[in-house]
């Protein structure tokens, strides 16, 4: 297919057109999938963080519950009274058992820990969260999640009353791998609890692996609360909740994962595209053929048309536009083929009025033109002009010699053509004109003579009043007979009708010799005619280019009763 | 009503022991006012004058009562003199197990109905905190004073401490939520017979602590 075609253009257009709408389509709908994708799993995340946050709740509730019915057993506050701390940290040991703590510990009113359910505490050691013991002294709930010997604990400290506070006592459950993956067994995510702790970012609990942990350790940005985060293994979504103080519980998703089914969405999108762009490049390969095939036959036509071939039809069968086009086309060529017809008729028979009857012509041009062809045949050949013209042409005014001269012609021409004689030429007061050529006829000698005859009588009249006028002024002719090359001469736009041969010299010679009134015929021209005229043999004649005399007859005129044939 | 008219009973016990001192010729006086440190009167503060030097008066053995009523101690502060025999009596129809584990007096009267035939004899001076092991809401204050010279003060902040033979004193001024020991407060305070000894003290409170709460039908009676 050839681009710089009309086809190739449209097909090209076409798929351009539509490849750029199901780009726009894929692009939009990639995008609008995408972000629905991405809010569906931050949805997801904040669900997650919310009910995350709920359960976070209710455990630190359950663990403050616990902790104050164990904050109220008499045996406990008797062996803190006693300040025999073994017996305590035994106390504790045994209530933390009953709880299910990981931790329990007894700090004292100024924040030293007396106690503590592990093992016995070295006399002076600071609690590890004294903000908690601070917020319990002022009568408000103090729970936090706090990093106590590297491990990550949700913490809660009461009073122990006796009935006024007489130390305080901190229970805590541990949050470690196993919490966090029993919290992705859950909720499906990632879930990690990062701590700052003396200026530094750990990750005391989490789903993720070393590498992965490490990386969000070192990139948590402080504050932030959702986005993206670029970890070893990959992009993840994230959504951070503050989960204590100094801890936020940090719940992902691996971003490939969260935009695995909208990838799967987009794939197939892609694929019906693909399909799409197969079936628009045979659809408009099909229209392009449909709408072009009629444009390159117009156009083929109009080739033809314009090489000359008015004759050509553009066949569209479709009825639409195109097919319109094609009729105005073919309407167009047929005006065009009359007009050239009507022309070249016009032309033919302007050309042919020059040398035949106007009758003539018209058969002529109706017939074919091949008549006029070079050819041989034998003809009848007349020659006329006026004696002692040239002596008139000096000594008249030139008015008076055209004068003259039109008179003549209007006299002899319209014979010619009423014996339908061949013209061949005019020359000033000579003139010469055969017959049986173009078309043959059965008398040519006869109506030759008998022309000519009617030419004398005429051109006798018209000089009559001339001569009266003092000019000398006479008419001679001859005819010969015999055969002649006959057809047309010259070039292009000055063509003659011409007959070349040694009958044309022959009456040529003849009329010369011709006295006024006189009309010399050749001796096979008066064996045609002879018992149509009275005529009378002059003896052979020495004619200039003829090797031999030639016998002539004066023709007088024609015989009673033989005037028309 | 019933608090203050025991604390009344107790003061007219100290005061009949001072005016059963032989020493006593011509008594004096000291007038009190107690503060928190934003110039608000404190009500409630027990302020007391110990005599210094030899002449220190031996106390007297007395008996006070601390009653548990409608589950609350009542009263809710007994200033007493070093010695003195306090008993327990239960008014309510529910047992009570009252104890102890300050320093100055540790004890424990497990649950009894009624009054308990021993009463606790508080022998050293100090404060002394009483609880219930099966009301968390309820507390009592036992505040031991090594001398019979010991007031109360009223709404307004002041307390006056009369008949006072004259001579040497340490006067103290305690509350129950007051920050810091009582023993940290003391003052010198000369008294004379005639115009009473003027003393201003200066507390500086603890919020009021949000006991266990006490559940909604036990709304104390008044």
């Amino acid at each position: 297919m050839h681009f710089r075609s009309f086809r190739g253009r449209l097909v090209v257009v076409f798929l351009g057109l539509f490849v750029l709408i199901q780009a726009v389509g894929y692009l939009v709908v990639g995008a609008f999938v995408r972000a629905s994708a991405r809010h569906t799993v931050e949805e997801e995340l904040r669900l997650a963080s919310v009910l995350f946050t709920r359960q976070l709740a209710v455990r630190t509730q359950q663990l403050v519950t616990a902790t104050r019915l164990l904050s109220g057993d008499f045996a406990l506050k008797a062996a803190v009274a006693t300040a025999d701390h073994a017996t305590t940290a035994s106390v504790l040991d045994n209530h933390g058992r009953r709880v299910d703590a990981d931790l329990l510990l007894l700090a004292s009113l100024d924040g030293a820990v007396i106690a503590d359910m592990r093992g016995p505490a070295r006399p002076g050691t600071p609690f590890p969260a004294p903000r908690l013991i601070a917020e319990a002294e002022a009568g408000r709930e103090a729970s936090d999640v706090v990093v106590i010997d590297g491990r990550l604990h949700q913490l809660t400290v009461v009073p122990l009353l006796a009935p006024e506070p007489i130390a305080w006592l901190a229970a805590g459950f541990a949050i470690d791998d196993r919490t966090a993956a029993d919290l992705r067994r859950l909720s499906g995510l990632h879930v990690s609890f990062v701590a700052r702790q003396d200026g530094r970012t750990v990750v005391p609990a989490s789903t993720l692996d070393g590498a992965d942990r490490e990386a969000l350790a070192r990139q948590l940005p402080e504050g932030r609360k959702a986005g993206v985060l670029q970890l070893a293994s990959g992009e993840h979504l994230l959504r951070v909740e503050p989960v204590g103080q100094n801890v936020v519980v940090v719940l992902q998703e691996p971003l490939a994962e969260a935009l695995a089914p909208s990838q799967r969405l987009l794939w197939i999108l892609l694929a019906v595209a693909a399909a799409g762009l197969v079936l628009a490049l045979l659809g408009a390969v099909l229209v392009a053929r449909r709408v072009s095939r009629p444009v390159m036959a117009l156009a083929a036509g109009a080739r033809r048309v314009a090489a000359g071939d008015f004759g050509t039809e553009v066949v569209v069968p479709q009825r639409d536009e195109l097919g319109e086009l094609a009729d105005r086309f073919n309407e167009m060529v047929g005006g065009l083929r009359e007009h050239e017809r009507v022309r070249n008729e016009l032309e033919r028979t302007t050309r042919l009025k020059r040398f035949f009857s106007p009758h003539l012509a018209d058969a002529l041009s109706a017939g074919d033109e091949s008549l006029l062809a070079s050819h041989r045949r034998e003809i009848t050949v007349v020659f006329c002009d006026l004696r002692g013209f040239t002596a008139f042409a000096e000594a008249a005014d030139p008015e008076e010699v055209m004068q003259l001269l039109d008179a003549y012609h209007a006299a002899i021409g319209p014979l010619v053509f009423e014996y339908e004689g061949t013209l061949e030429r005019f020359t000033g007061d000579g003139c010469m004109v055969f017959f049986n050529d173009p078309v043959p006829c059965p008398d040519p000698a006869a109506r030759a003579v008998r022309m000519t005859v009617a030419m004398r009588d005429t051109v006798g009249r018209l000089l009559q009043g001339w001569r009266s006028r003092g000019h000398a002024l006479g008419f001679g002719s001859g005819i010969a007979m015999g055969y002649a090359t006959i057809g047309r001469i010259g070039f292009e736009g000055r063509l003659d009708y011409a007959a070349i041969g040694t009958v044309t010299n022959l009456s040529a010679r003849l009329c010369g010799e011709a006295q006024d009134g006189q009309i010399l015929v050749s001796q096979p021209v008066h064996a045609e005619v002879e018992r149509l005229v009275e005529a009378t043999p002059m003896g052979p004649l020495a004619l200039r280019g003829f090797a031999k005399p030639v016998v002539v007859y004066d023709v007088a005129g024609l015989r009673a009763g033989s005037v028309r044939p | 009503m019933t608090r203050w008219r025991a604390l009344a009973g107790i003061v007219a016990v100290a005061l009949l022991a001072a005016h059963d001192s032989p020493a006593l010729s011509a008594a004096g006086a000291l007038e009190a006012t107690v503060k928190d440190d934003r110039g608000a009167p404190v009500a409630d503060a027990i302020v007391s004058l110990t005599p210094t030097g030899a002449a220190a008066v031996a106390p007297h053995a007395a008996t006070a009562v601390m009653d548990q009523q409608n589950k609350e101690f009542v009263p809710q502060v007994l200033p007493v003199p070093v010695g003195t025999a306090v008993t327990f009596p239960n008014r309510d129809n529910i047992r009570h197990h009252v104890y102890s584990f300050s320093a100055p007096k540790r004890f424990e009267l497990p649950l009894y109905i009624g009054t308990p035939a021993a009463p606790v004899v508080f022998d050293k001076p100090g404060v002394v905190v009483l609880g219930c092991n099966i009301h968390d809401w309820m507390v009592g204050y036992v505040y031991v004073v090594p001398t019979p010279y010991f007031g109360r003060t009223a709404a307004d902040g002041r307390v006056n401490l009369a008949d006072v033979p004259p001579g040497a004193y340490e006067a103290r001024v305690w509350h129950p939520r007051m920050r810091g020991e009582p023993d940290k407060t003391g003052k010198p305070a000369t008294i004379t017979a005639g115009e009473p000894a003027q003393l201003a003290f200066v507390l500086t409170l603890k919020p009021e602590r949000r006991a266990p709460p006490r559940p909604s039908y036990e709304a104390p009676q008044s």
